[in-house]
């Protein structure tokens, strides 16, 4: 059913040089047909400490984004300038229909915070065995007229701090305990719904990627999913499958055809690597098979995988 | 402190064995248990020999601390007083015994074969490394063992029976695991795959052949016909393991039985060009030989550095030669550099050895780290003693407004002192594996030092040095879970 749901090619907004994607959707069908599983990075917005399971958007790698435009999968959307030219020409009755559906969500919100607001205090006074104040209460609330009690006067000025709190911008008290509330202003979260899916540009450039990239591409070609190594000190770290289903193999490290390096690399990638049953891995691409190979297709991406013998 | 005890010790152990005692004491050991009743008799550990004593002085060198002062004995200051005149007569030597090396350009090292020497560089201060061995030159012990007579347990022995009994360790495991999960298909009463009884039976072939004593209480092997185990390197292993457990008695058998009396040392010692240097210019200890004459220290610094960059360039290599004929012609102590080309200030082997000088210097006992991707480990007394405590990197710094001025010079100088942060968290990891602190030692790079230097045609090695600056960083790993306060 999410199949159905996704068209190729989807967007990917770039927003301050990271490429994010916000449709669930898009994220399970990358991961499903095309092996990229990306970095969660959305936080619970008042839980900004928050590090473990995150949520949308997805991160992806310039990699991960290049491969999917490379093949047609995906195409880049400048978020930025987007969200500004599709606000800029809206049309007049598109804004106001959107105005209009955003106070309505706003009294929405702005009643239900109030009705839980009243069932919380029920439950309470309940739990406190205080059932004829419900009582008496539900009875004001019925009569609107206020009811000088000596024995409401403690209770009056709560019921009013309670009910000015949830609502910041209350007119009078009056108004407040009656039905008609004072609409919430809602800051909307998404812009797609008012704004319409922004078209393919196809002038728009591939992202800059790192010259670890044809190692990325040839471990993608061979079926592998990768993630960022940082933690192991690597480029990517290769699985063989869903990084849910396995553990990974490879420790990949990508490096340039005549690139020189310092053989320590080696004995502290390879002791790593085999610290955590892993292989370390390097891979470079020739420059000259890939001029050569255009016309016969051959990867020109070779890779070593280095194991330490003697742990 | 160290001082006064290596003034007690005598000067050096000739004794390549000093480990014959303790294969004495293991079957005292045992003795001794029987005559306590203990419930159930277990192999005693065989006992180290003493480290302190053999390893008393921290360098190859003879030191003479006055004697002590007493207050209330006023002969103490008579004896001060003697010591104080008799050294400025006749001043002692520092240097009892020196040792002789001879520069190898296809190892990289500086070799040394004479038996004494080699046992006193390791003994005193750690130097250099056994050319058939891990650390400690041991081959002759290790050949001995093999042959069946009698001496001490060599670490890498230590370590293959270790790594052979994880090995069985796992077997074992794996069987039981094996069996556990056959069992509950039994109880379940489903059919046993057919295809697992041919792994046991293959599991079970390689049990059979790594480990005689595994074989006879398996029942699962019966069928099998065992694989005869006539490789030598088994056979020794399982020496090694009766030995252990029931002494020495078999190993003297075998040794009368082959009895080969005296087998040829064929191991060297091997310094690093970083050890030899702080041997032969710090300590005066080492003299390097080159065509049956010694070499200087500022012949050798040159050397060492010409040496120290890959690929060497052949005419470099010229060079090396047309100075160390011009040091013959015109005595030892006078060279002229000026013909050489520039020696490069950020040359690996000076950056090495300013690094290496300064841990020395501090009292560190400095190993090569390789076997940990770094380029230094630092003991605080030694290998034997205890594990190292820091690993060390070496990155040059060019903070000097010399690296600075042009910007062709400054692409180059961020080229060489610019690493990843990939390197960074993956030395980091490994150094945390195996407990070590990580220190990154920084050395200040002066500007070259050639353009004075041509002037005075002479090197001094103490000036080159001086320029010289180190700056040490220690980095850890942080787990905001694991160091919460």
């Amino acid at each position: 059913m999410a199949q159905t749901l996704v068209t190729e090619p989807f967007p990917i907004s770039r927003i301050a040089n990271r490429y994010l994607i916000f449709d669930v959707n898009i994220i399970s069908h990358i991961r499903r047909e095309h092996n990229i599983c990306g970095v969660l990075i959305g936080t619970i917005p008042n839980l900004s400490q928050q590090n473990v399971f995150l949520g949308i958007p997805m991160q992806l790698m310039p990699e991960e984004t290049r491969l999917l435009v490379e093949h047609g999968h995906a195409y880049i959307v400048e978020d930025a300038d987007a969200h500004k030219t599709g606000f800029m020409e809206m049309s007049r009755e598109d804004r106001l229909a959107f105005l209009r559906q955003m106070d309505k969500q706003g009294v929405e919100m702005a009643l239900d915070a109030k009705r839980r607001a009243a069932d919380k205090q029920e439950k309470v006074l309940k739990e406190k065995g205080l059932e004829r104040k419900i009582q008496e209460k539900n009875l004001r609330r019925t009569d609107i007229t206020p009811n000088p009690a000596t024995g409401e006067t403690s209770v009056g000025p709560s019921d009013e701090k309670s009910l000015s709190d949830s609502m910041p911008p209350s007119p009078t008290v009056g108004s407040a305990r009656g039905q008609k509330v004072a609409p919430y202003f809602i800051t909307p979260t998404t812009s797609h719904p008012p704004l319409p899916t922004p078209p393919l540009s196809p002038a728009a450039e591939l992202p800059k990627v790192p010259h670890t990239y044809p190692l990325f591409r040839h471990l993608q070609s061979k079926g592998y999913f990768s993630t960022p190594g940082l933690r192991f000190g690597c480029h990517y770290t290769a699985y063989p499958g869903d990084p849910l289903r396995f553990h990974s193999h490879f420790l990949a490290t990508g490096l340039d055809w005549d690139e020189e390096f310092e053989l320590l690399d080696i004995v502290g990638g390879g002791r790593l690597g085999t610290g955590v049953k892993k292989a370390y891995l390097i891979g470079g691409e020739d420059p000259e098979a890939k001029a050569s190979g255009k016309e016969d297709g051959s990867d020109p991406v070779r890779a070593f995988s280095i194991e330490w013998a003697g742990l | 402190m160290s001082h006064d005890m290596a003034a007690d010790v005598a000067v050096s152990m000739p004794d390549p064995l000093p480990n014959d005692r303790p294969s004495n004491q293991i079957t005292n050991g045992v003795e001794r248990n029987e005559d306590v009743n203990e419930p159930k008799p277990q192999i005693p550990r065989p006992k180290r020999p003493n480290f302190a004593q053999i390893h008393a002085k921290p360098l190859p060198l003879d030191v003479y601390p006055l004697p002590a002062f007493i207050p209330h004995n006023p002969l103490s200051l008579v004896r001060i007083a003697i010591a104080l005149i008799s050294q400025s007569f006749w001043p002692p030597s520092s240097q009892t015994v020196i040792h002789t090396g001879y520069f190898s350009k296809e190892t990289q090292s500086v070799h040394v074969t004479d038996a004494q020497s080699i046992r006193a560089l390791w003994e005193q201060g750690f130097f250099g490394k056994g050319s058939l061995s891990r650390s400690e030159p041991r081959w002759l012990d290790q050949e001995k063992r093999k042959r069946g007579l009698v001496a001490s347990l060599t670490s890498e022995e230590a370590t293959r029976l270790r790594r052979e009994e994880r090995r069985q360790f796992k077997l074992e495991r794996a069987r039981k695991e094996r069996e556990a999960i056959e069992q509950q298909l039994r109880e379940e009463g489903k059919p046993y795959p057919a295809i697992q009884d041919e792994e046991v039976s293959v599991e079970s072939d390689l049990d059979k052949s790594q480990d005689s004593q595994l074989q006879a209480s398996d029942e699962r092997t019966e069928g099998v016909s065992p694989i005869p185990t006539s490789d030598s390197c088994v056979v020794a292993d399982d020496n090694l393991r009766r030995e252990l457990e029931e002494g020495k008695d078999i190993s003297t058998q075998i040794a009368e039985e082959i009895c080969q009396p005296d087998i040829q040392n064929q191991e060297h010692l091997q310094l690093t060009p970083e050890e030899a240097f702080f041997l032969a210019h710090a300590t005066g200890a080492l003299q390097v030989y080159r065509n049956n004459s010694v070499v200087p220290s500022s012949y050798l610094l040159r050397l060492f550095c010409t040496y120290s960059t890959f690929p060497f360039s052949e005419k470099a290599e010229a060079y090396m030669d047309t100075i160390y004929r011009l040091t013959e012609l015109h005595g030892r102590n006078s060279i002229d550099f000026s013909e050489t080309g520039a020696m490069a200030p950020d040359n690996p082997f000076i950056l090495r050895y300013v690094v290496y000088l300064h841990f020395r210097s501090l009292g560190w006992v400095v190993r090569p780290g390789v076997k940990f991707a770094v380029d230094y480990l630092l003991y605080n007394r030694g290998p034997v003693f205890a594990h190292a405590e820091f690993a060390v990197i070496i990155i040059p710094s060019y903070s000097h407004q010399y690296w600075t001025e042009t910007s062709e010079r400054k692409a180059e100088v961020d080229k060489r002192q610019n690493r990843g942060w990939w390197w960074l968290h993956r030395i980091n990891r490994v150094q945390t594996q195996v407990q070590k602190t990580l220190v990154l030692v920084y050395v200040e790079v002066p500007p070259p030092l050639d353009e004075e230097h041509r002037m005075f045609h002479k090197l001094n090695v103490g000036d080159v040095l001086q320029s010289y600056k180190v700056r040490e960083f220690v980095v850890r790993r942080w787990t905001p879970n694991r160091n919460r306060d």
